[in-house]
């Protein structure tokens, strides 16, 4: 087997992404299909709170199963393309010998397992804590019982297993098309490269083309460390500014979710970009390039992206919890008071601060690590 | 000046010796070479003398600065004032072209003359090639500008020509030679080809961590006069 299932369940990212997609699906689909035949049952005046549910549990699933699984998919093509770079010696052999590309991307499927993972345990841990959601979902005077729904298992747990293992095959397979001759050779040294042929001397410093090729070449990850930052500030803002709205237990859930999307993805993007980066940042120290020279190379690019990634956060949950709260109480007599709230905006961004500083102290310690003589050895 | 007193240097928590008890001298502006079969303990040699690796035992004085006695960050310090690298492998940095990977050794000592570097070792024409389009022996004289552009006062050369075939080694050899001659730097050149140590001053037999023998060409021969 090309692809191992000890690679395949690697894919950490994926399965935390949708292991939370499948979670808070799990308990609103399921809640949705069980409220949904109870409409009979619904009096007048319970009525608008009762299409607000709907509403809330319609909205909530779609939002966050289609965005975190647009995430998934987008992170599979990034393991895809990062298994295939750091591997290409090995790929490239298989191909010399008689493999073809067809047969070795359908190893790549095995990747859905990380998806499978991710999901099964996303929908275990909502069925499991479906008593407790329900008891703060259910409308007062309501009586909704729990019902299991075979189809949200294949829903919420076959098919994207399913999808993601397709997505990454069709990736590997279109990477893997290439002549035996052009894998060996590696991706990252076949990337097209605009050569200027004018003798023009170049006055931008060395650090500086640096940081701004380093963000170039990583344009993927500068996606993940904006969405990071995106997650961060939406929704432990949304998630805090819950707790006056809805209910404490869907703010602190929201907060939780976010904070491990932000923190997988931060991880994810760093980690990367350290290992794409570790050459450069070995030659730099080799020549005698202080340390903080080479962080800022490396990382600094990528401060404004963060940056971006803060306030889209920002203005996103603001405009969703008054979309919300428009679409969903306008109907019910009583509509929430709900404007932004500065407070905790600045909390959220002083603890942005102190926990990407942190996350980044700890990569500048790997940067720090970095050695010629360990680049040495990977050749 | 460079002098190394009683070096020793072990990996595997002391199980590999791979230095024991090594002593030399290097006078300002020679050429050496150390010379020894893979497994000789010559690059590490190398490594400890340039301040990439610390010795575990013993005394190594570069510029009467004790390198023994430095941290890392020290040492950093140290190599951006003194030394200048030249690998096998090249280490380019693919996503730079090549006036982008001198720099990275020019701007660091703010040289802005680098441009003379470029034109003595014939790049003038490939500054804004990247790395992948140029061949093994253009991609080395690369290294070699991105080392001189620093000014460096000691020059590392770790099997410069290893990875090259005879024509383009010899044609880099003698470019290395040449830059030598111009700049007057101290060179240290690792190699396991015998006949590249005819060109030295002075040559520094390896083998099994030790040195076995140090003798000095009286009369050095030119890249293209040795065999291969």
């Amino acid at each position: 087997m090309i692809i191992s299932f000890k690679s395949a369940l690697k894919l950490v990212g994926i399965a935390i992404v949708l292991f939370c997609a499948a979670f808070v699906c799990t308990f609103f689909l399921n809640f949705y299909l069980d409220v949904l035949p109870l409409r009979d049952e619904v009096t007048e005046q319970m009525l608008p709170l009762y299409e607000a549910q709907l509403a809330t549990a319609q909205m909530c699933c779609a939002i966050t199963g289609g965005v975190l699984t647009f995430i998934a998919c987008i992170m599979a093509l990034f393991y895809v393309k990062l298994y295939i770079d750091e591997h290409y010696k090995e790929l490239g052999t298989f191909k010399a010998l008689g493999y073809s590309a067809n047969r070795l991307a359908a190893s790549f499927m095995l990747f859905g397992l990380s998806a499978f993972v991710g999901c099964a345990l996303g929908y275990g841990l909502g069925h499991a804590m479906m008593p407790s959601i329900y008891k703060w979902l259910t409308i007062d005077g309501l009586n909704v019982e729990i019902h299991y729904h075979t189809g949200l298992l294949f829903g919420i747990v076959i098919t994207p297993t399913i999808f993601l293992g397709a997505v990454a095959y069709l990736c590997a397979y279109l990477q893997l098309k290439k002549p035996a001759l052009a894998i060996l050779k590696g991706q990252r040294k076949q990337r097209k490269i605009k050569s200027n042929n004018g003798s023009k001397q170049n006055n931008n410093s060395f650090l500086k083309e640096m940081c701004f090729k380093t963000i170039t070449d990583n344009k993927l990850l500068t996606f993940f460390v904006t969405f990071s930052a995106f997650c961060f500030s939406a929704m432990i803002q949304m998630g805090a500014s819950m707790e006056s709205l809805v209910d404490g237990t869907m703010g602190w859930m929201i907060l939780a979710i976010g904070l491990v999307l932000a923190g997988t993805s931060a991880f994810m993007a760093l980690t990367s970009l350290v290992k794409n980066t570790s050459q450069s940042i070995a030659m730099m120290k080799t020549f005698g390039y202080s340390l903080r020279e080479r962080v800022t190379s490396i990382f600094a690019g990528f401060i404004p992206f963060a940056i971006l990634g803060f306030v889209i956060g920002t203005v996103y949950q603001y405009g969703l919890l008054t979309l919300m709260i428009n679409l969903i109480f306008k109907d019910v007599g009583e509509v929430p008071d709900y404007s932004f709230n500065v407070k905790i905006m600045f909390i959220t961004l002083a603890a942005f601060i102190v926990t990407y500083t942190a996350i980044t102290a700890i990569y500048v310690a790997k940067v720090n690590k970095v050695s010629v003589k360990q680049i040495m050895l990977e050749n | 000046m460079i002098k190394a007193e009683h070096i020793f240097k072990s990996f595997n928590n002391g199980i590999t010796e791979v230095l024991k008890d090594i002593s030399l001298n290097i006078s300002d502006g020679d050429f050496v070479v150390i010379l020894g079969a893979s497994g000789s303990g010559k690059s590490t040699l190398m490594n400890v003398l340039s301040g990439l690796e610390q010795a575990d035992k013993g005394k190594i004085t570069v510029n009467e600065q004790e390198l023994t006695t430095l941290n890392d960050k020290q040492l950093t310090e140290f190599r951006k004032n003194n030394i200048g690298f030249v690998f096998q492998q090249y280490y380019l940095l693919p996503h730079l072209n090549v006036e982008s990977n001198i720099k990275l050794g020019a701007d660091l000592v703010k040289n802005h003359n680098y441009a003379e570097i470029i034109e003595s070792l014939g790049l003038t024409d490939k500054i804004k090639k990247h790395p992948s389009e140029l061949s093994g022996g253009e991609q080395q004289r690369v290294c070699i500008a991105r080392a001189l552009a620093k000014k460096p006062s000691v020059l590392f050369l770790d099997e410069p020509t290893g990875a090259l075939d005879e024509a383009t080694g010899r044609d880099v050899l003698d470019y290395i030679i040449k830059e030598k001659e111009r700049h007057g730097f101290t060179m240290i050149m690792v190699t396991h080809n015998q006949n590249i140590a005819e060109t030295a001053h002075t040559v520094i037999k390896m083998n099994s961590g030790k040195i076995v023998e140090i003798h000095t060409n009286n009369k050095q021969k030119t890249a293209r006069e040795i065999g291969w």
